[in-house]
């Protein structure tokens, strides 16, 4: 038994997907469930113990013959990858149906295809070009699902930033690997950390896979493309895609040697990526936008995991223990995030779907017309706060333990664990106030608007998917032990030396405690809900200080309710603020709007760009297509080229 | 099988130990509160006559809200329970001890916060989000003061296990650790100088004004909690300034009684000679408190390298 036959046979899938993507779309969903089962079963097969399965061809492309591997950190990889494209291809076909979408919906199926191929692709390639061919393929299939809905200028002004900044990133890539080719002499990867003169191109594979991830300040494409593209699609752009960004700086702080500052930076990036992300989203008002500034602290959270993982391989073996319990919470939060921000961005669909709106302030009270929605929606908001007894929770927990471990050996790593703990702290709680925002401004309370009023609850297919989801979450969270095979072996394929398939026993007990804790937690509302029902519990107004008119405009708005916050981060989040005051004794009008610009983008990269394109034009009033001009730049350069010789010679 | 069952009889008597003496606590508090303003007060055990009077209670529920405005003060109650369970109580040790069991402990107490912030939110009044907002923005600052604390104890005794934590007293660190917890432990149970539970301005309450709408079981079950809420952080902060873990059983709890016994009086004392904080000054506060547990980890770290 091998995996290749099935790695082989997913690909197949996808390539069929494409093929009837258009004439025949009902093959289109069997074929990529097909196509992800069996990716599935190549992964696990490797994750539970099989070997690593390799492949060389003398089938070339592009001039180079094939190499193929899945190993274990690959395997952890395509595992999300088969989980989430299967249940978001799922969720498309209720979602973005040939019907409501005819123009798009075709180009849907195809782009998720490719999209789905070459992740894969890139996952199990193991040669610098094809790699580089894969991660192009599926940067372009990603911008072609993001703007499905090309209609509307903000979907294609947000698919035109993704496209800019990924190829920006493509770029320090291409560099990256040249770079390797050019020294080892084959384009050809695998381990090589005995080749010391590679270590400076760690800074061009941090910039490419940072900017791919996510990674503040980085991040700037990140927001406006998960928030404009159909929810499907922004659950495999945040649950996938960004994580392909970690696999590769993961995989390749295995395989290269690293320069010294290597994991303090990915760290210390972490931690503002994960502070940061998370006050952003507190200052969004748009339900997609939020959550996608919320992938940009659980990005940050993972990167902690591998930066101080980076460490502490420097740090010998000394460090292993902590090492592999932050890099193997890291790891297992790349599970986690891709599961629940999947399942919340499905919801947020969902949500979109039955309202046509993705503003917090227009929404509110969902639950009555959405429970299922409304019930998976917060079991994901409970999850990615990281609270117990779901998934969020067990791999920030081995992420801290790696920290406090770290912090008790008072070496040189104690001192940068301490803030790294602290802000990972600070980080749990806003994100906890961000999420009690969320579900408490658009699932509860009274709806803020007709079309919240209006709502209904999504069919089978949506609910479906994201129960897949939900319930990978709470397996994740309820038995963390029988999830650390693979994490241990994905650790293994990166650190061989750390190689231990004993899961730590506090993670068992912790698995016994949340299925406690989940068990108490059911029997004691059920208790307190039939108490509180033994006589009919008479219905009443919400109590509004005695006022017997409450409207749904005074409830707490998602601004109003993260403003402490916001104000302490006002530094950075730079809102901007319009207010109207009522003024005269009978105001007739009075307004407050506010809204948080992605700061990095508008007060760096736009003033940034506004210079070069300043000097650019500046620079085009050469080419006026005067012959007589040309003509005398041409005397100019051979006279420049002329003189350079001369003096050249006489030296 | 007879260790089986003196585990068992110690883990009910450790259950029954924190049910029923947490609403002693604000009990206490409030005679203290009468007896500094020179009133005979409420009588000590005013609370369990509460509690017992809202269980019997119907309840009125809110048009807007979903059963969620039930369960959510029903997890609440659960996850603060099972935080207590894994405090250790001197030399007897906790019900359940594991290695991180300290991070569970702060978490449970996130999630209580969180089904609260989710109850509050039910009803859509403004009131109750205002005072969801408030809740969880400053438990952002006590969070950050609470994990700095641990990290002291942590550097201190070398572990990060409640019980080997506990056991030895904080050190030389132990005085700033003591005011930084307090603080936290004022903060974290909505008491003056951050909140004042005996207000009747909706506009200035954090936590009272969370559960205007509840009533019955449900109101009872946050009171409960809120108790031991208050019982767990009192206890946290005597086992991490005195030694218990090395007192014989009688001795540590003697010790641990009065431990609490001190910091409740002290709660009280606080309440009836201060003030409430304008609100933009709550922030403040929090951050000393975190800068108090911040030099206890500095301390802590330089008396392990001597």
């Amino acid at each position: 038994m091998s995996p290749g036959p099935l790695l082989f046979g997913a690909a197949l899938g996808q390539l069929a997907g494409m093929i009837v993507s258009r004439r025949a779309p009902r093959f289109w969903l069997p074929a990529t469930l097909a196509s992800a089962v069996a990716a599935l079963g190549a992964a696990l097969f490797v994750l539970g113990g099989g070997a690593e399965w390799q492949w060389r061809s003398d089938f070339a492309i592009a001039g180079d013959s094939l190499h193929l591997r899945l190993d274990g950190l690959s395997a952890f990889f395509l595992v999300l990858v088969a989980v989430v494209v299967g249940a978001g291809a799922v969720y498309s076909r209720e979602y973005w149906t040939d019907a409501a979408h005819p123009r798009s919906a075709t180009a849907g199926r195809f782009w998720w295809s490719v999209l789905a191929l070459s992740l894969g692709v890139v996952l199990v390639s193991s040669n610098g070009l094809h790699f580089l061919i894969g991660w192009e393929l599926f940067t372009l299939a990603a911008f072609f699902l993001i703007t499905l809905d090309r209609q509307r200028g903000e979907v294609r002004a947000a698919g035109w930033l993704y496209l800019g900044a990924s190829h920006v990133g493509t770029l320090a890539l291409f560099a990256f690997f040249t770079g390797i080719a050019a020294r080892t002499g084959g384009w050809d990867l695998g381990p090589m950390r005995g080749h010391a003169e590679l270590a400076p191109l760690f800074w061009l594979a941090l910039f490419g896979f940072g900017l791919k991830s996510g990674m503040f300040p980085l991040h700037i494409w990140l927001p406006s493309a998960h928030a404009n593209a159909p929810s499907h699609v922004s659950a495999i752009l945040s649950g996938v895609t960004i994580k392909i960004g970690i696999y590769g700086l993961v995989r390749f702080t295995g395989w290269l040697p690293v320069p010294a500052a290597a994991g303090w930076t990915i760290a210390a990036a972490g931690v503002v990526s994960a502070v940061l992300g998370v006050a952003f989203a507190l200052g969004q008002h748009n339900l997609k936008r939020l959550l996608a500034y919320h992938s940009v602290e659980n990005i940050g959270i993972i990167l902690i995991g591998v930066g101080f993982g980076v460490v502490a391989v420097a740090h010998g073996s000394d460090a292993a223990s902590w090492g592999r319990l932050a890099l193997a919470g890291a790891l297992l939060h790349v599970w986690n995030h891709g599961l629940f921000k999947s399942l919340l961005f499905l919801g947020a669909g969902s949500v979109l779907h039955a309202t046509g709106t993705r503003e917090m302030s227009r929404l509110g009270g969902l639950w009555r017309a959405m429970p299922w929605t409304a019930t998976l929606f917060a079991l994901g908001a409970v999850a990615i706060s990281g609270l117990p007894p779901l998934n969020g929770f067990v791999s920030e927990w081995l992420v801290y333990l790696g920290l406090f471990d770290a912090a008790l050996t008072r070496g040189a790593a104690a001192w940068a664990v301490v803030p790294a703990a602290i802000l990972l702290g600070v980080t749990g709680a806003l994100a906890l106030a961000c999420f009690a925002k969320v579900c408490g401004v658009v699932f509860l309370g009274a709806p803020r608007s007709e079309a919240a009023a209006r709502a209904h609850e999504s069919g089978p297919a949506m609910r479906g998917s994201m129960l897949v989801l939900a319930a990978a979450c709470v397996a994740i969270g309820l038995a963390p032990v029988m999830f650390w095979p693979a994490v241990a072996r994905a650790i293994g394929a990166w650190e061989p030396a750390w190689v231990d398939a004993t899961p730590p026993d506090s993670l068992a007990v912790l698995g016994w405690a949340h299925l406690v804790l989940a068990a108490l937690a059911l029997a004691g509302a059920l208790v307190l809900w039939r108490r509180a029902h033994r006589v009919t519990a008479p219905r009443a107004l919400t109590w509004d200080c005695g006022y017997a008119a409450p409207t749904a405009r005074m409830q707490y708005t998602a601004g109003s309710f993260a403003g402490i916050v916001t104000e302490w981060f006002d530094w950075i989040l730079r809102p901007v603020r319009h207010a109207e005051r009522p003024e005269v004794p009978f105001p007739e009008h009075a307004g407050w709007t506010s809204h948080t610009p992605e700061t990095v983008l508008e007060h760096i990269v736009h003033p940034v760009g506004g210079v070069v394109m300043q000097i650019s034009a500046a620079t085009r009033r050469l080419q006026h297509g005067r012959l007589a001009a040309y003509l005398f730049y041409l005397l100019v350069g051979v006279a420049a080229l002329g003189t350079i010789v001369v003096i050249d010679v006489s030296q | 099988m007879n260790a089986f069952a003196i585990a068992f009889v110690e883990f009910v008597v450790r259950l029954a130990g924190w049910l029923v003496l947490a609403p002693l606590l604000p009990g206490i508090i409030n005679k203290v509160k009468a007896w500094v303003g020179g009133r005979r007060g409420p009588p000590v055990l005013q609370l369990y006559y509460d509690l017992a009077r809202l269980w019997q209670k119907g309840v009125v529920l809110s048009t807007l809200v979903s059963p969620g405005f039930v369960a959510g003060p029903a997890v609440a109650w659960v996850a603060v329970l099972g935080a207590a369970l894994l405090l250790p109580l001197g030399p007897i040790g906790a019900s359940l001890s594991f290695h991180g069991d300290v991070l569970l402990l702060i978490y449970l107490l996130a999630l209580a916060r969180f089904c609260m912030a989710w109850a509050a939110m039910e009803t859509g009044s403004a009131f109750e989000g205002m005072g969801a907002a408030r809740e969880v923005s400053y438990a952002v600052l006590a969070e950050a003061a609470l994990i700095t604390a641990v990290l002291a104890l942590s550097v201190h005794s070398g572990s990060v296990t409640l019980v080997t934590m506990l056991t030895p007293a904080a050190g030389a660190g132990a005085v700033l650790l003591a005011a930084g917890l307090f603080t936290v432990l004022l903060a974290e149970n909505c008491r003056v100088p951050f909140d004042d539970p005996s207000t009747h301005l909706e506009l200035t309450m954090i936590h009272e004004v969370m559960i205007l709408d509840h009533s019955g079981p449900p109101l009872a079950a946050i009171l409960h909690g809120a108790s031991m809420k208050l019982l767990l952080f009192a206890v946290l902060l005597v086992e991490a300034v005195l030694p218990l873990g090395g007192l014989s059983r009688l001795a540590a709890a003697g010790a641990l009684a009065a431990g609490v016994l001190v910091v409740t009086v002290g709660v009280g004392l606080v309440e009836s000679l201060m003030a409430r904080l304008a609100f933009r000054r709550v922030p403040l506060l929090l951050t000393t408190a975190f800068l108090l547990c911040l030099f206890a980890l500095l301390v802590a770290w330089k008396g392990g390298d001597a």
